[in-house]
């Protein structure tokens, strides 16, 4: 009796592992864009992490910032500097959240589906509340997740106050994110 | 020559010369990091560890101000080779008893070193640290320590 309870139990805690949908992403691609009449800036970063869990909504991306890659060695220097995002002291950048319409993104059914997404976003050693739409594209076992949105600089205490970034920098950058699950 | 020609031509060089090297500095080449020589070599799971037992020393030790961050040399085991959205390859050196690894991108120009590297190989890559490895609570899995602009340096 004893053993066929365990194999019950055992069971059980399989089945729940298995419907624990946690999917991973390293396959990710984020964007900056800044644009001024002076220039446009552009920066990419493919090393980013993701966790998706499909059962809860729960979103996670978490940011290397070191990663991103300028056109020119300056501007990557600049933007790295305490001066403006200070990743030597805040090398990693995190959104946490959560998807709020769970019921209409049915991740078990091909198709594209709008996600309103809500949580904390953290850059720069900063964290401010954050509300995006988010695009997934579900294909068989695959998750595709895109968005794009705009980011205010100085919710983030990133500002030059004076100089040439000062005018060349968009006080607002549009960030394009997409995921691989 | 007269006193003021001369201050004239004088002035001219010296704003020739501070245009040359704000030219110089604005249009920088980014870092050849192939090209730099190596800061630390270690084995995967020696620089993992040291990040796991104190990453806020660890980052004060590889991490540069500007982004110009230490250059490792990393041996290890290879774990997985997959491709990014940038099409760079991507190795990760992890034995199977670390809770973490290396995840190291290569680039255009060195993708194809890469070609006959095979899982279970042992290689040495240089490149430049990223990022440290740490457990994160809300990813609740543990991040690996990120080397970029990689090349094979044995094999």
């Amino acid at each position: 009796m004893k053993k066929s309870f365990l194999t019950i139990v055992a069971l059980v805690a399989i089945t729940v592992s298995s419907f624990a949908q946690k999917q991973v992403s390293s396959k990710t691609h984020m964007k900056f864009f800044s644009t001024t009449p002076a220039e446009d800036i552009e920066a990419n970063n493919y090393k980013a992490v993701s966790t998706l869990d499909t059962s809860t909504g729960d979103l996670v991306f978490s940011v290397p910032m070191q990663s991103f890659e300028f056109e020119k060695a300056l501007m990557q220097e600049h933007f790295n500097s305490k001066k403006f995002l200070n990743t030597k002291a805040n090398p990693k950048a995190k959104l946490k959240a959560k998807i709020i319409n769970l019921g209409n993104v049915k991740f078990n059914t091909d198709g594209s589906y709008t996600a309103n997404v809500e949580g904390d976003l953290t850059i720069n050693g900063v964290t401010k509340p954050i509300k995006e739409k988010v695009t997934f594209k579900i294909e068989g076992e695959k998750i595709n997740l895109t968005s794009k949105f705009n980011l205010t600089l100085a919710d983030y205490e990133v500002a030059f106050k004076k100089g040439k970034p000062s005018t060349n920098i968009a006080k607002t950058v549009e960030v394009t994110v997409e995921a691989n699950f | 020559m007269s006193i003021t020609k001369k201050i004239v031509i004088g002035l001219g060089i010296v704003i020739i010369i501070i245009g040359i090297i704000g030219a110089m500095m604005f249009f920088k080449p980014q870092r050849d990091v192939q090209n730099t020589k190596t800061d630390f070599s270690y084995q995967a799971s020696e620089i993992v560890n040291e990040y796991l037992t104190d990453s806020n020393k660890a980052n004060n030790k590889y991490l540069d101000e500007e982004g110009n961050s230490k250059v490792l040399e990393i041996e290890g085991l290879v774990a997985k080779i997959s491709e990014d959205f940038n099409n760079q390859k991507v190795i990760l050196l992890k034995s199977a008893t670390d809770k973490a690894g290396v995840s190291c991108t290569f680039t255009q120009d060195t993708n194809e070193h890469t070609l006959n590297i095979k899982t279970g190989d042992k290689i040495t890559v240089k490149g430049v640290i990223r990022s440290g490895a740490a457990f994160d609570a809300d990813l609740d899995m543990y991040e690996n320590v990120i080397l970029e602009k990689c090349d094979i340096i044995s094999k």
